[in-house]
């Protein structure tokens, strides 16, 4: 049964404080309490107190103490259910224990006791205090080095055995253990010949005793050990009732303690940081490689877990470095498909073009009935890609001279800003490229959507600055640069110059009265920035006046909305009409 | 929208640019704002003329029973003229010597020659001619508050006394200094 077999009877007259490790704590108690053993009422243990402290749960009894209390280590826990009770049920804390459960044998109990002996560290020779719980016990506290690989081999026994580490006490512990091994597998354990001396060592040293040279291992005795005890009945052929304990809470209090036992059991106070804790993890250490349990301890330990973490940090960044070379092979393949569609889309146009009644073309994979619509669509859904340019960049080993480097650019840009050469003759119309359906567009935007296309071989802003005076003999329509007074630069088309600007302006607030900037901008669909800048400029030449609603007599000034409306220039040619 | 004259309640006629609102404002661009100077100079000037104002306040700018308020204020478009922008305006006839700052060594008022003082004189000299007050002497509150109202009611002082300065310049006048102030003589024509 669970009870029997995850708890330890303990003395209940002592105090709880006095039972518990020097780093342990109590966290909670309530009593009144009964125990169910499975889903049975444990008969012995129906009133009670129980406590939770950081490493386990005691129990006890309120009439005998003495012989019904007990305790069990929180690491037994895997899960816990709780029950609010109802009506005369009274609420339940469920605890779903799992793990290799403690055998009550007399050895166990000495081995338990012993460690509660101090010992010295090999590394440190610190003198470590007793009291502490098992975890902790088993690493030295000045250096943090678990006790001496001697006794590792015995680490499959439950953890109690570590404990012991001053001879008389390992000495009696492997003797324990022998013996048991012996009457349980009929099998003797054949003494170690030291390599060296030939000297028949102990089976359970690891030197030789005479000259100290290292042994070689007892192959299987030890690891064939654990599976062959007859003790702790294996986990899986229990059945669920068999591996939970009920705390029922006859006088209230469990939602307190239950949420004390919530935290006590995410904190894992047990486990206390050390290597080894788990004996499954030692064992395996211990099988794969001797060498590595001895290493564990000591500065070759601390060295080699540096060597494992640079071992693994090199691992990530070679994993990391080969994903971006795999981007870069696939993003070079994105660009190539691109092109093709765009050539092929260009081949299409102008099969279109040339044959209007025809229906089909052979080899292209784009049908026909592709719209130059769409197809304009396809290709401005690219150059939003940034992947227009069907040719390669120019760079500037590619040029001869500087002059011409800059008028390779310019005419590269001009396809960036009004895509490929008009052909068909009238050059009014833009074909695609950023300028399209923009008359204006500020330089910084076109320099990052040029650089965009380009993807290789960026452009500084310096050369881009050196570029720009000859894109005008490189555009149709021409495309001019124009620096407002605040210093932002822009790229336009005619119908964008200042004058074509002031006039347009002129006429519209003649036509339709004053109007704010946000108003114009509306009209123009630029940004109000931009509108602001050009406005400024035409007010500049005298094209606007403004009207400032500060100067109103009710109302006006700041925070009111509309601030400032435009008016066409009503001082220029103005003839007084007033009294004479 | 067509701007249009307007004729004040005390019979003055504005002009259409009153009632456009950008005249209210103070213009950045130099060029348009120095057309609009223009234009509120010969306004004031017209309406000192019409309302026979001389001093002209900063202050009249806020104060919306000034006797300036019929053109510094505009009801029927909610604009007034901003103390600032009066001030640069002042500044302006002040330069341009269709002012002067009255009191001096200020700029917060100034005194409007709607009439320069050289008009002034020849005005002031008709009226003691026209009044047969040739040869006697006067205080020059005579001058300013005469029994029969007459184109000086009102003259400041200070625009009275450079007006008999320009005329003394031409042996017309002649201040004397008389037991409660000052007094003048004004004289026939030497030629």
């Amino acid at each position: 049964m669970a009870l029997r077999r995850y708890t330890r009877s303990v003395d209940g007259t002592i105090p709880v404080q006095a039972l518990l490790y020097n780093d342990e704590e109590l966290l909670a108690s309530q009593d009144g309490v009964g125990i169910y053993d499975g889903s049975q009422k444990s008969s012995e243990h129906q009133n009670g107190t129980v406590h939770v402290t950081t490493h386990r749960l005691f129990y006890v009894d309120a009439q005998r103490s003495e012989e019904n209390s007990f305790e069990m280590a929180l690491s037994f826990i895997n899960m816990t259910e709780y029950y609010a009770g109802l009506l005369r049920s009274s609420a339940k804390v469920t605890c779903h224990l799992a793990g290799t459960p403690v055998t009550l044998g007399p050895t166990e109990q000495d081995g338990a006791h012993a460690q509660f002996d101090s010992w010295e560290c090999e590394v440190c020779a610190y003198r470590n205090p007793p009291g502490l719980s098992p975890a902790a016990a088993r690493i030295c506290a000045l250096c943090g080095v678990p006790r001496t690989a001697v006794q590792t081999p015995v680490t499959s026994v439950p953890s109690s055995h570590l404990s012991s580490s001053l001879p008389s006490s390992a000495l009696a512990s492997s003797t324990s253990l022998l013996a048991r091994s012996h009457s349980s597998s009929g099998h003797q354990m054949p003494a170690i010949a030291c390599p060296a001396c030939t000297f028949l060592n102990y089976p359970s040293l690891r030197t030789c005793e005479i000259c100290s040279t290292e042994l070689p291992s007892p192959k299987g005795e030890f690891r064939s050990a654990p599976s062959s005890r007859p003790i702790s009945p294996d986990a899986d052929d229990d059945d669920v009732q068999n591996k939970m304990i009920k705390v029922s809470f006859r006088k209230g209090g469990d939602k307190p303690f239950y949420a004390v036992l919530k935290r006590s059991l995410r904190n894992k106070a047990w486990e206390g940081g050390g290597v080894g804790t788990t004996p499954a993890f030692d064992t395996n250490r211990m099988s794969s490689d001797k060498r590595n349990a001895v290493g564990m301890s000591g500065i070759s330990g601390i060295l080699r877990t540096v060597e494992t973490s640079t071992k693994g940090r090199e691992n990530h960044m070679k994993d990391a470095l080969q994903d971006l070379e795999a981007l870069m092979v696939k993003a070079k393949d994105m660009v190539k498909l691109a092109a093709e569609l765009n050539e092929k889309l260009t081949v299409a146009t102008a099969a279109a073009a040339s044959s209007s009644s025809s229906t089909s073309v052979g080899s292209s994979t784009l049908s026909l009935a592709t719209q130059p619509e769409e197809a304009t669509f396809i290709r401005s859904s690219l150059s939003q890609l940034g992947v227009q340019i069907s040719n390669t960049s120019v760079t500037l080993d590619m040029m001869k001279d500087e002059r011409k480097w800059f008028d390779e650019l310019a005419r590269e840009l001009a396809r960036i800003l009004q895509g490929p050469p008009n052909l068909s003759g009238h050059g009014d119309t833009v074909t695609g490229g950023m300028m399209k359906d923009r008359g204006i567009i500020a330089l910084d935007e076109v320099w990052g959507g040029w650089n965009r296309a380009r993807g290789v071989a960026l452009i500084p802003p310096s050369t881009f600055l050196q570029v720009i005076p000859h894109l005008s003999s490189h555009t149709n329509p021409t495309i001019r640069h124009r620096a407002f007074t605040s210093g932002l630069n822009v790229l336009h088309t005619q119908p964008n110059t200042q004058a074509a600007f002031g006039a347009r302006l002129s006429g519209f607030l003649m036509m339709s009265g004053p109007k704010t900037t946000m108003d114009i901008s509306a009209e123009e669909e630029l940004t109000v920035s931009l509108v602001a800048e050009m406005i400024d400029a035409v007010e500049q030449d005298g094209g606007v006046c403004r009207d400032d609603s500060g100067a109103a007599i009710t109302g006006g000034g700041s925070g009111t909305g509309v601030e400032l409306r435009w008016w066409a220039n009503l001082f220029v040619g103005y003839i007084w009409d007033g009294q004479e | 929208m067509a701007l249009t004259t307007h004729t004040t309640p005390s019979g003055f006629l504005l002009p259409s640019i009153h009632s456009a609102p950008p005249f209210f404002t103070e213009q950045p661009n130099p060029t348009t704002q120095s057309i609009a100077t223009e234009q509120w100079i010969r306004l004031i000037l017209t309406y000192a003329r019409h309302r026979k104002l001389f001093i002209l306040r900063v202050e009249d700018a806020e104060a919306a029973e000034s006797d300036w308020a019929e053109i510094l204020r505009n009801e029927r478009i909610n604009r007034k003229m901003t103390p600032g922008h009066l001030c640069n305006i002042m500044v302006a006839m002040a330069d341009k010597n269709l002012a002067i700052y009255e009191p001096p060594k200020q700029k917060r008022s100034i005194l409007v020659y709607w009439r320069l003082p050289e008009e002034w004189a020849e005005v002031l000299y008709e009226w003691v001619v026209d009044s047969g007050q040739l040869n006697t002497i006067m205080t020059f509150y005579e001058i300013t508050d005469p029994l029969v109202e007459s184109a000086l009611t009102n003259i400041p002082v200070p625009l009275l006394r450079k007006a008999i300065g320009i005329l003394g310049k031409t042996g017309r006048a002649q201040m004397i200094a008389i037991a409660d102030g000052e007094g003048v003589r004004f004289l026939a024509k030497s030629k």
